[in-house]
Order: C-alpha cells, then sequence, then structure tokens
C-alpha cells in the first residue's frame, strides 16, 4: 500500500494525458492521499479462496454471428467530428 | 390543469377524456419552466419545437381514436448523458459543450414510439460524477425544497424537475445511487432498475459493471410504468438481458404483496445517521408490517466496506470509459504540434477537477505494483457484497434500509472535501455493487426537507418492490 507522492501523480497525470497546474497537484495529493488512507480498511477483509466478481452481473452476453460487411457511411456520426474534409476525418500527425 | 397534480396516470386519463391536449398541457409546460427554472436551474437545456410536435401527434392519434398507451403526450425531463437525436448531449461536461447527439439512445427510442415527449436535458455532474450536481460544468440545480441545498446528484436536474412541477416524470442513470440519493433529497420516487433490465445503449458509460437507466416520478406507479415502457432486451447492449416484466408490475395485488418478508439490515442503522431519518425510516417499517407483510432483522455484514470497494472499482473504470474524450471525436479541437500535446491541452481544459481527480485514481487502481492490493482486492470484496445479498435472500423477499444518513446538504457544504461527499452514497451504493434493483420513496410526514426510503429486491424483481411501494403509497396518499 503506498500513497501518492507528487511524482507519482505527475506520472499517473502524463499517463491520463492531463496536465495539472501546481495548485490543483497539490490539492490532489492531499485529496487522494486521504481517499486511500479509507481503502486500507479492506485489506482487513478476509479474500482468500474468494473469486473476484468480473463484470456487473452473471449474465450471458448476447452475441451474434460474426459477419463481415462493408459500407461507406459513416452516419451522423462523423458531423460532430471537429475537423473533416471530403467524407475524410483530419487528425494531426501521429508521428 | 394544475401541473403540481399531474402525474402520467392522470394526465393519460385527461387526455383521453379529452380534458385538455397533450399540446395545451407542453406547453404550460414550457410557460411554467421558463419562470420557474431561473429559481432552479434544473435545465441545460430545453426542446420546445421537437417537443410541440411530438405533443401534437399525440393529440393527433387521440382525435382519430387510436389505441394510445399511458405514456402517449406525457411530458418527460431526460438526463444529459442520455443522447436524443438533434438535441445537445453535454455530460455537464465542457469538454462536449458544442457536441448534438446523432442518434437516439434505446431508451429515447422506446419512449418516441410510446409517444412521450421530451420537455428537455436535465442538469447533472459532470459525467455523472458527484452526489450533489454541483461538479456541472455550467450551473448549480438547487433544491426546490430549499433552495440553499443541494438536490443531490448525480441525477439532480431530473429529480428537482420532477419535485418543481416541471416535467410529469423524468429519466436519470444510477452508478452508485444518482437516481436514489437525488430523488431522496428532492421528496420524488426514483428507481434503479436490475442490472441488464434496461439497455444503456445511447447513455454515456461512466461505470459499466454499476450504470443503469431508471425513472424518476412523482408516484411509485408512474416509476412502474416507464419503467415497464424502457426495460427489455437490446442487441446494441450485450448486458442487457431477455427478461419480461408483466401487468403486476403496474397493478400489484395485495394478497401477493402480504405473502412477502422485509428484511431490516442492522448494518443501515449507523452512528451519526441524522435522527430525524432514522425516525421516518422506523415510522414507514411500521405502514409497512400494517399492510401484513412480515418484517425481520436480517445481517448484510460486508456493507461498510461498499464504500470503499466501489470508489476502487468505478473510478477503474472511469478512467477507462473517459479515454475517449480525447478531442478527436467530439466538440472542439484545441491547436497543438502533436498528438500527445492535443490530447493533453483538450483533457486538461475539458474535464473539471472530479472527473480528473477519478481519472488518476482509477489510473492508479489498476496501475501494476498497485493492481492487486485495491483494483483485484475490490473485486473480491465485491463478490462478498453481493454473496451477502444472496443469503440475505434466502430468508427476505425484500430489504427495507434508509437512502441516505441526512436530507439535503447546503450548497458548498461538501465540495471542499471528496470524501465527505463520496459518503453520502453509503446506503445506494450496495445494490449497484450487487446488482439488485433499488427503489427511493419519499416518507410521509410533515418534515423540513424530504426523507426516504430504500427498498432493494431480488434480481429482476422490481415487482415486489414496485408492489410494496405502491401500496405504501395507497396507505399513505400524500407521501
Amino acid at each position: 500500500m503506498s500513497e501518492i507522492n507528487k511524482k507519482e501523480l505527475e506520472h499517473l497525470a502524463e499517463l491520463a494525458r492531463l496536465e495539472l497546474p501546481e495548485k490543483q497537484e497539490k490539492k490532489f495529493v492531499e485529496d487522494l492521499g486521504k481517499i486511500l488512507d479509507y481503502f486500507k480498511e479492506l485489506q482487513e477483509v478476509n479474500t482468500d479462496k474468494i473469486e473476484p466478481m468480473i463484470g456487473g452481473f452473471e449474465l450471458n452476453s448476447i452475441s451474434r454471428e460474426d459477419v463481415a460487411g462493408q459500407t461507406d457511411d459513416t452516419g451522423k456520426g462523423s458531423d460532430s467530428f471537429p475537423d473533416q474534409k471530403d467524407g475524410f476525418l483530419k487528425v494531426p500527425p501521429v508521428f | 390543469m394544475d401541473l403540481k397534480n399531474l402525474t402520467i396516470k392522470n394526465f393519460h386519463k385527461g387526455l383521453l377524456d379529452k380534458e385538455f391536449s397533450a399540446h395545451e398541457i407542453t406547453q404550460e409546460f414550457f410557460d411554467y419552466i421558463k419562470k420557474q427554472d431561473k429559481k432552479i436551474d434544473a435545465y441545460l437545456s430545453l426542446n420546445e419545437k421537437m417537443a410541440l410536435e411530438q405533443a401534437e401527434q399525440a393529440d393527433l392519434r387521440v382525435a382519430k381514436n387510436e389505441n394510445v398507451g399511458m405514456l402517449a403526450g406525457a411530458p418527460l425531463a431526460i438526463k444529459d448523458n442520455i443522447l436524443i437525436e438533434g438535441l445537445p448531449a453535454t455530460a455537464a461536461s465542457k469538454i462536449l459543450e458544442n457536441y448534438i447527439a446523432s442518434y437516439d439512445a434505446t431508451v429515447i427510442k422506446k419512449l418516441k414510439s410510446a409517444g412521450a415527449v421530451f420537455l428537455g436535458k436535465t442538469n447533472m455532474d459532470e459525467f455523472a460524477m458527484g452526489s450533489s450536481t454541483e461538479s456541472s460544468a455550467f450551473k448549480i440545480t438547487k433544491n426546490p425544497h430549499d433552495l440553499k441545498r443541494v438536490p443531490g446528484g448525480s441525477s439532480g436536474g431530473s429529480a428537482a424537475a420532477v419535485a418543481a412541477d416541471m416535467a410529469v416524470a423524468a429519466l436519470g442513470s444510477d452508478t452508485g445511487g444518482s437516481i436514489r440519493q437525488p430523488a431522496a433529497f428532492c421528496g420524488v420516487v426514483g428507481l434503479k432498475p436490475t442490472y441488464g433490465a434496461v439497455s444503456r445503449f445511447g447513455v454515456m458509460a461512466m461505470a459499466s459493471s454499476l450504470d443503469q437507466i431508471g425513472p424518476f416520478a412523482k408516484t411509485v406507479e408512474d416509476a412502474a410504468i416507464l419503467f415497464k415502457e424502457i426495460s427489455g432486451q437490446d442487441k446494441l447492449d450485450s448486458t442487457s438481458a431477455d427478461v419480461k416484466y408483466g401487468e403486476e408490475i403496474l397493478n400489484p395485488k395485495l394478497e401477493n404483496i402480504k405473502k412477502l418478508t422485509v428484511g431490516i439490515p442492522e448494518e443501515y442503522f449507523i452512528d451519526g445517521m441524522d435522527k430525524e431519518v432514522s425516525k421516518a425510516v422506523e415510522s414507514a417499517i411500521k405502514d409497512i408490517e400494517s399492510l401484513g407483510i412480515k418484517t425481520k432483522k436480517i445481517s448484510l455484514p460486508h456493507t461498510k466496506y461498499a464504500l470503499s470497494d466501489y470508489y476502487i472499482i468505478m473510478p477503474a473504470e472511469v478512467s477507462a470509459n473517459l479515454e475517449r474524450f480525447d478531442g478527436i471525436r467530439y466538440g472542439s479541437r484545441e491547436k497543438a504540434k502533436d498528438l500527445i500535446e492535443l490530447y493533453k491541452k483538450n483533457r486538461s481544459a475539458g474535464f473539471g477537477d472530479e472527473a480528473k481527480r477519478r481519472i488518476i485514481l482509477g489510473a492508479f487502481v489498476l496501475s501494476s505494483g498497485y493492481y492487486d492490493a485495491y483494483y483485484a482486492k475490490a473485486q473480491k470484496v465485491r463478490s462478498l457484497i453481493k454473496q451477502d445479498f444472496e443469503n440475505a435472500f434466502k430468508q427476505v423477499d425484500v430489504i427495507l434500509t434508509p437512502v441516505t444518513p441526512t436530507s439535503a446538504f447546503k450548497i458548498g457544504e461538501k465540495t471542499k472535501d471528496p470524501l465527505s461527499m463520496y459518503l453520502s452514497d453509503i446506503f445506494t451504493i450496495p445494490a449497484n455493487l450487487a446488482g439488485v434493483p433499488a427503489i427511493s420513496i419519499p416518507i410521509s410526514g410533515k418534515r423540513e426537507l424530504p426523507v426516504a426510503f430504500q427498498l432493494m429486491g431480488k434480481p429482476w424483481k422490481e415487482v415486489d418492490i414496485l408492489g410494496i411501494g405502491q401500496y405504501y403509497q395507497k396507505i399513505n396518499p400524500n407521501a
């Protein structure tokens, strides 16, 4: 168990693609410290031989035939795309 | 028609009896909202044009003596994280400030074919993260019973809209209490269905193993009507289940209700609980016993750990679900020299503090080195919490508890200390972790602020909690 320090917070923020101003960093270290401290109570629960509960409920997921299809209909989904040209969606260079 | 006494049930009757038209009532709602919502701030956007057209269509069907359902023409409010094609869907976040939904959520499709009218989109905590609606990027919704207090959250706008007679009923979403807690604070009914009972296609995902859409209403009967309409399997949500709800959820029989046993778990009556809340819940228990329903003391031993458990599992899922908001697909895009800078700029400017806090907390509990101690541990404890319910449901059919430890708190009271805010969900979280249905019902009696009790049922047994709830309101018509 560990608490989040400034360095760790900066690393997590980097992974989450967030920039935190200095003042917010200080507040987050404090807040997250308190929250993680509260979580310590879970360690007193004996979970030997207990299976983790994954997902919301034991249900049979719906599945469908995996059939290949082709469409050039981008639907209205692309309307909210901030930058597009001739049906192509523009993004900044990756490299 | 007095909007105050308007329920789905009597709206339907009035419509068929031609006491009024859906168009008249819808117009009346907009006139009233424009006045009243200056004080309450329940709505983020209004949908006047489409709503009046929808209302006219309902009137046309009534005029032609077509067979119309209970929801035809009924004016509803919709939480802003649920998509309605062509309308803004911001989830109260700056990152989606200019986003217009490109399709209908499945619940909206169903309500549209039932002929319902959508008055507008309601305020909420940003991406449904909060318990007071104060983390909205746009406005703070006030509790209609006391404007200095919060309406609860995260579906605070929907709860306040129904409580302030600015909608007949509403939809919200509930991940850890986001329907039931604001319903309790605002004095309306709120139902979180069984996980899988209602399709989540078209609701913005917050924590996918916990989220459910559900109704707000003035009566339990109305909540049942709305729930029946939106439930059902959907091939677009792989977690939705093939369960059909019969007529009995609308017309429960007392002889069946009397056969139920209600469990009262000792762990929900804790020190530090408001005296008025515990007194009120005691009175609700007595009323339910007066119906001839047996009650029994039970134990849900892992209740104490539910809060910690939830605040590990939920942020973990949040951190994954909110990755999609990166400035590429939606909304405006800030200029940047490369892709990483673009992500950072957009996400940093677009997300509020609570969203950022949960994303980072989620990334932490999932990170290598801490995964086992936090996330894996929490998933196991979640199994134990679910087992508590399974064991309890061997002895009883329904579990009765308070919804919140206190009534509505003051605006600003808990915003500085996130942990104190989280603690207001302490009694609502277990139902989400276990996946069981739960309803918040206002307790009758004169009080300054509303107080509610919660009924939790066996999975897929909404019929039991809606049934007891309807009979509770029959013996307490003013609740």
